[in-house]
């Protein structure tokens, strides 16, 4: 997924010149190609993230169309003033890119873990929150970031998971994404890494129907009212904190235009208490699969 | 045009109508502003919405009504938008807003206009415009870690054409400088981050006009400073240094009061 991210910012970058790439002093070999074939448009910020997107609010004021790529557990966190005031305040388009999203720094620790900026983000008017599953996801994600005009938060969360789709899909922004289709009274809704956990439950599960959420932020209404009214509970599955993420997004529209219920499957109101790989940590938070079966079918019981 | 008493009479008359306060806030530039647009600013078309124009960055936002009074002068505010000042449904804020035509950011949350400036002073360049980006901060804003940030980074891009000007009025809202926050030698600062810095008094307008045309014209690729010592209210007796006028509303008695002392220095008639 981080190649598909690198390959499209790279090709928006050589048909168009006023694609800059500003960095917080992170992205390392991601941007080494980058950094060959189009070096003028390549600013490391140092570190000094605040300024970065201030800086960045200043370049689109004058015609450019920054990309602002730090951990996600820095921008949008560090700097959500800036976003708020610099950037969306003037409908600037500055997009802006949050790598490592959810637990996946699990050894390093809450500093680099992100689990609320989504919630953080859906507050502030005149910006899209974009959250792909997969590489196909993202070089989609990555067309109708550029096409915007507007500010724009990718999400990019565990990046080799598993593929999601088989070619390009082409949903427009706001859209969910159908994976899979299925006949039983739940669905499966999720975002970014929990896609593919929402992929294994399925099976486990026989034929439950399976929703992507590449755009978290607008998000199409009349769509998520359909899929409510298919069924009788939604389980929505993300790599954030249960508060104000997708799990509530989907729940503010079908609580007052449905009667169906939603069961939030993300991170409990706390931190990560351990240090371990990523797959510990799913773990520790009960996001890994074993852990969600037990849920649902209790859900079901 | 810009005759610093005039601007001072239609800060007054701002403040009075709309019963606002950072009155002394804005006493503080109006020298600094009256030069600025009077001989060095590019207009370029004479229009606020012109992306050619130099920038002027109040990234000390609470001094916004000096900015207003400079745009009267322009023609790009009326006489109806001072008198209507704070009314219900009107554009105007308490605080810098780049919703405005002529305003170039929203800021009065400090530390926000250095960082859009470097990006815009940037931009220019890269565009190679000939646009200059003046950038006015206050000493209480340098307690801000984005201004040190946004200062690096104008250095190591060379930005040549960003003009940092500093209002050093010794105050900020809860008291003076000193107490609040100690700054040390704001010169030695600046140029040690690498700034082409001078220090000069912010009400002297010949020398104000001096130092920046010298600065502005120099063959050096750093970005430049004018650090300007200031008065706070500065021009009428009783909110000078006085800092209750950061935030005191003006009554009936004390605008007459400020109206009177502007027009005892035959700078402006009475209403």
């Amino acid at each position: 997924m981080r190649n598909a991210f690198s390959n499209a910012l790279i090709n928006a970058a050589k048909s168009d010149p006023r694609v800059i790439l500003m960095t917080g002093d992170h992205g390392y070999a991601l941007f080494d190609e980058f950094r060959q074939q189009c070096p003028e448009q390549y600013i490391n910020a140092g570190v000094a993230e605040q300024n970065m997107v201030g800086v960045a609010a200043g370049l689109a004021k004058s015609g450019f169309r920054p990309f602002v790529y730090g951990l996600s557990a820095f921008v949008p966190i560090r700097v959500l003033e800036q976003i708020k005031l610099d950037v969306c305040y003037e409908q600037l388009p500055v997009i802006l890119v949050g790598d490592g999203a959810g637990v996946v720094y699990s050894s390093l620790g809450s500093s680099h873990q992100s689990t609320e900026d989504i919630a953080a983000l859906r507050a502030i008017p005149h910006i899209a929150i974009l959250s792909p599953a997969d590489s196909y996801e993202m070089t989609q994600c990555m067309n109708l970031a550029l096409e915007a005009n507007q500010a724009v938060y990718l999400r990019i969360g565990k990046a080799d998971l598993h593929p999601i789709h088989s070619c390009l899909p082409d949903f427009p922004l706001g859209d969910l994404s159908q994976i899979k289709q299925g006949n039983s009274k739940m669905c499966l809704v999720a975002t970014g890494s929990m896609v593919k956990t929402a992929m294994d439950l399925s099976e486990r599960f026989g034929d439950l129907e399976v929703w992507s959420v590449p755009c978290i932020k607008p998000m199409n209404v009349s769509q998520v009212v359909s899929i409510a009214k298919r069924h009788e509970l939604i389980v929505v599955l993300e790599e954030h904190s249960i508060y104000g993420g997708v799990g509530s997004a989907i729940a503010e529209i079908t609580s007052e235009l449905s009667q169906t219920r939603v069961c939030r499957i993300g991170i409990q109101d706390k931190f990560s208490r351990f240090c371990g790989s990523y797959q510990y940590l799913m773990k520790e938070h009960h996001l890994d699969t074993e852990s969600i079966f037990k849920r649902i079918n209790k859900l079901n019981s | 045009m810009f005759e610093v008493g005039k601007l001072r009479k239609t800060i007054l008359d701002m403040a009075y109508a709309g019963s606002t306060v950072h009155i002394a806030c804005a006493f503080s530039i109006v020298e600094i502003l009256a030069v600025l647009y009077r001989s060095h600013l590019n207009l370029g078309n004479g229009h606020p919405e012109d992306p050619l124009r130099d920038y002027l960055v109040l990234s000390k936002g609470h001094g916004v009504m000096a900015q207003y009074a400079c745009m009267l002068e322009l023609g790009w505010l009326t006489d109806d938008d001072i008198q209507n000042y704070f009314s219900d449904g009107t554009s105007l804020k308490g605080l810098s807003d780049a919703h405005v035509a002529g305003l170039e950011v929203s800021s009065g949350s400090l530390g926000h206009g250095l960082s859009v400036s470097v990006g815009l002073a940037l931009g220019a360049k890269r565009n190679r415009t000939k646009q200059k980006c003046f950038a006015i901060v206050g000493d209480g804003e340098l307690n801000e870690g984005t201004i040190w940030e946004a200062l690096m980074f104008a250095v190591h891009f060379k930005l040549d054409n960003l003009i940092v000007i500093v209002d050093v009025n010794g105050y900020q809202a809860m008291g003076s400088t000193q107490e609040v926050m100690d700054m040390g030698n704001i010169t030695d600062k600046f140029e040690a981050f690498g700034f082409d810095t001078l220090e000069i008094n912010g009400h002297d307008e010949h020398l104000l006009d001096k130092t920046i045309h010298e600065l502005v014209n120099s063959h050096s690729d750093k970005p430049k400073a004018i650090i300007a010592n200031t008065i706070k209210g500065k021009g009428i007796s009783f909110m000078e240094s006085d800092n209750r006028w950061h935030y005191t509303r003006l009554t009936s008695e004390t605008y007459h009061q400020a109206i009177a002392e502007l027009s005892e220095k035959e700078v402006i008639s009475l209403p």
